[in-house]
Order: structure tokens, then C-alpha cells, then sequence
């Protein structure tokens, strides 16, 4: 490529004096970010992006509200691999019968978690509580 | 060139970062593309766009280059702002939280800078008012025919990038019939032509000395709708909406797709 014959007005010296130094600024910062960037991507592809999801939900707080009581969740993907559409189901089971809550998260991204509530109508606390992640779709 | 002029051309990278970003940077899907797209795939997709992005910057970059160092230069400039954008806007949209995982955030701002990146590089182009027309005219008749599909490749690039990761793509490829797709793709084809050969846009390609219509047809709108075909091939790819479909019913994207793809390749000297 022959770039020489129409700079040739503003190219009197060494084209390697006439770069700003902004200029080195912003492509040092650009190449920087590239390279984070690289870094953290490649290193998940490295380290089990391609696993399946595994969720764990763990209940966090139950406190009495109007109308019933309200029960805090967090659902933990502890895999690589994002999980869309993960419906969570939580069941209180006491000695006059069950009750059972459920409500769909639309994405828990690999190794993250999201959080969500449930209602009851029944006293958790009177009875037994189990919340549990019953299933995914892929994205 | 001095850090003053350097610094004007950088804020209107930041311009175009944010008005091209925008549309993309409140699009559902590409958050939770942004962690759940395959990480080789999101790692191809950054390093392809960096390629565009030093031809961007040879036909239209927020300055004057002179070199390969200095493209290289540009494109990671742009590529900067691109992602310094995106992450501001994103956090502003509450998109990005920092109770995330950093590769979800990471994954985010990576799919977000290269709309925004690509719209940096064109900033100064878009948003300067003066601009070296006849320099740019130099190149782009310098470039020659390569350098013509390179245009087409990033315009088709860019608006196939804009549309691809909504739903919509699937579901209009879905509710079409054959018929329909054939004729979307004999009207992607016409627009192109249309609109490179026809229709006196600024910018507009003059028909080569002495090519017939056949010849033009088949050199630049054939090779144009070949290009945003296969441009995309590689978007629907990346997003991974191509794993586990039938051929038919990836043809059937393939058009819907090309279609935006085509009117980018054809507006592509517009907006270079």
C-alpha cells in the first residue's frame, strides 16, 4: 500500500514524532481493556464454562407480611454454564397440610446467583420449609 | 496532529459510541447473550470486530493514519471507548450490578463495546463537521474492488448486529413460507442494487466504465448479497441460534437476517 505521496504536506519529519501523546493514551487504555477482557473470557473458557448448570437454592430470611409470610431466596448456579428459565418451588408442609409457592427466575448466569421471594399463607415456622430448584431450560 | 485536535476527534468517538450503541445497549437479549453466549464465540466476536476496526479506521477513523501502527492504534482507541462507554451506560441502566459475578459483568460489557466500539470509529465521521472528503474518495477508489467488499462486509456487519439478537429474527424465520423467503431474498438483492447503483445517495458508486449491468450485478450486488449472507452465517453463529437447527430452517434466517445485512452493505458508504 503506498500511503506516502498524499501525506507528504504534513509528513515533514519522523511520523513517529507527530503521534500525540493523547493518542498513545487512548490506544494504550484500549489495548489494555482488550486484553482484561481477553483475559477474563478466555479464563472461563478454561475453567468450565461448558458445564452444566447446578443449582442450589438457599433460603435467607422468612418475616411475616400482610396476607401470609414472605420467604428470601438466593439460587446459586455453582456451574459454568447460564441456566434460563429456572423455576423455584418452595413447600411448607405442617401438621394440618402443604402448601407450595413457586416462581420461575428467567436467568441465573454461570458461577452467580440471583434472588427472589416466595409467598406462603402458612407459618414456615410452624412446620418444615423446603425450597428447591426444580428445573432449567438452556438459554 | 496535536493532543487538542486528537482529543476533539475522541469526543466524538464518545458520541458515536453512545447514539450507535444505543439501541442495542436496551435490548434485552443482549444481557443475558452477554454471559450465556459460548465464551470461544465471545472471544472470536471481540477479536473480529478489532479487525474491522483497523479497516474502519484506514477508510474513516477519528483521525488521519498513515500507518498500520497507526490503524492498530485507532482501532484500540476505539475499541476503548467503545467498552468505557458500555460499561457506564450499563451500570447507569442498572444492566451491571456489582454483586455479579465479574465474568457476567465481563460478558456484558465485551458483546456491548462492539456495537458501541464500532460506533466510536465512526464517530468522527458522523459527527465532525470537517471532514476529509476528498481524502476518504482517494482511498476508497485506492482500495479497489477488495476494499469495496470490506465496506460492504462492515455495513452489513453493523446493521446484522443491530437486529440479530432479538427473538424476532427466530420467530419471523418461523412464520414465513418459502414463498415469503424467496421473495424477501429477491428484494434484499434489488435494494442493494438499487441503492448502491441507482438511486444518487451521497456516496453513491458510479457504475464502472463500460460494465454492463449483467457484470455489475454479478461483481458488486451478487458478491454484496453473498457477503451479508454469510455476515449473517456468523452473527446467528456466535449467538449460537444456528446449534441444533435444521439447514431449511437456518436458510430461512439466513434471509431474514440478510435482509437488514444486505441494506447495511449497501448503505455502507453512507455511513464509512
Amino acid at each position: 500500500m503506498n500511503r506516502e505521496y498524499k501525506t507528504g504536506e504534513i509528513q515533514a519529519g519522523k511520523p513517529v514524532q507527530q503521534v500525540p501523546w493523547l493518542e498513545w493514551l487512548a490506544a494504550g487504555i484500549g489495548l489494555f481493556l482488550v486484553l482484561g477482557i481477553f483475559g477474563v473470557i478466555g479464563w472461563q473458557a478454561l475453567n468450565g464454562a461448558t458445564v452444566p448448570p447446578v443449582i442450589t437454592v438457599t433460603v435467607e430470611n422468612v418475616t411475616p407480611v400482610e396476607g401470609g409470610y414472605r420467604v428470601l431466596f438466593r439460587a446459586q448456579n455453582t456451574a459454568g454454564e447460564a441456566a434460563a428459565q429456572v423455576e423455584v418451588e418452595g413447600k411448607v408442609s405442617t401438621d394440618s397440610g402443604e402448601e407450595v409457592s413457586q416462581v420461575v427466575i428467567d436467568y441465573v448466569p454461570g458461577h452467580s446467583d440471583r434472588r427472589g421471594g416466595l409467598f406462603f399463607t402458612r407459618d414456615p415456622s410452624s412446620g418444615t420449609l423446603a425450597v428447591r430448584a426444580i428445573g432449567f431450560a438452556d438459554p | 496532529m496535536t493532543s487538542e485536535r486528537y482529543a476533539i476527534g475522541l469526543a466524538r468517538a464518545f458520541g458515536g459510541a453512545i447514539i450507535f450503541g444505543l439501541p442495542l445497549l436496551m435490548t434485552m437479549e443482549m444481557w443475558s447473550l452477554g454471559f450465556s453466549m459460548g465464551r470461544g464465540r465471545l472471544l472470536l466476536l471481540v477479536g473480529f470486530t478489532l479487525a474491522v476496526l483497523v479497516g474502519l479506521s484506514y477508510f474513516s477513523g477519528f483521525e488521519k493514519t498513515f500507518s498500520l501502527k497507526e490503524d492498530a492504534m485507532d482501532a484500540f482507541a476505539a475499541f476503548g471507548v467503545g467498552v468505557i462507554t458500555s460499561t457506564l451506560l450499563l451500570v447507569a441502566l442498572a444492566v451491571i450490578t456489582f454483586d455479579m459475578s465479574w465474568g457476567d459483568i465481563i460478558g456484558r460489557i465485551a458483546l456491548q463495546s462492539v456495537p458501541a466500539s464500532v460506533g466510536a470509529m465512526l464517530g468522527r465521521k458522523q459527527l465532525g463537521a470537517e471532514q476529509d472528503m476528498q481524502a476518504e474518495e482517494e482511498r476508497k477508489q485506492e482500495a479497489g474492488y477488495a476494499g469495496e467488499l470490506f465496506l460492504m462486509l462492515a455495513g452489513a456487519l453493523f446493521l446484522a448486529f443491530n437486529m440479530a439478537p432479538t427473538e424476532e429474527m427466530i420467530l419471523i424465520a418461523f412464520q414465513m413460507t418459502p414463498w415469503h423467503a424467496l421473495a424477501l431474498g429477491v428484494l434484499s438483492m434489488l435494494l442493494l442494487h438499487v441503492f448502491v447503483y441507482s438511486i444518487g445517495f451521497s456516496g453513491q458508486e458510479s457504475r464502472p466504465e463500460g460494465g454492463t449491468f449483467l457484470s455489475t450485478f454479478l461483481r458488486f450486488t451478487l458478491a454484496g448479497y453473498g457477503i451479508a449472507l454469510l455476515v449473517s452465517l456468523y452473527v446467528l453463529w456466535s449467538f449460537g441460534r444456528t446449534d441444533g437447527v435444521a439447514v431449511a430452517e437456518i436458510a430461512n434466517m439466513l434471509v431474514v437476517l440478510g435482509f437488514p445485512a444486505s441494506l447495511g452493505a449497501a448503505t455502507a458508504r453512507l455511513v464509512v
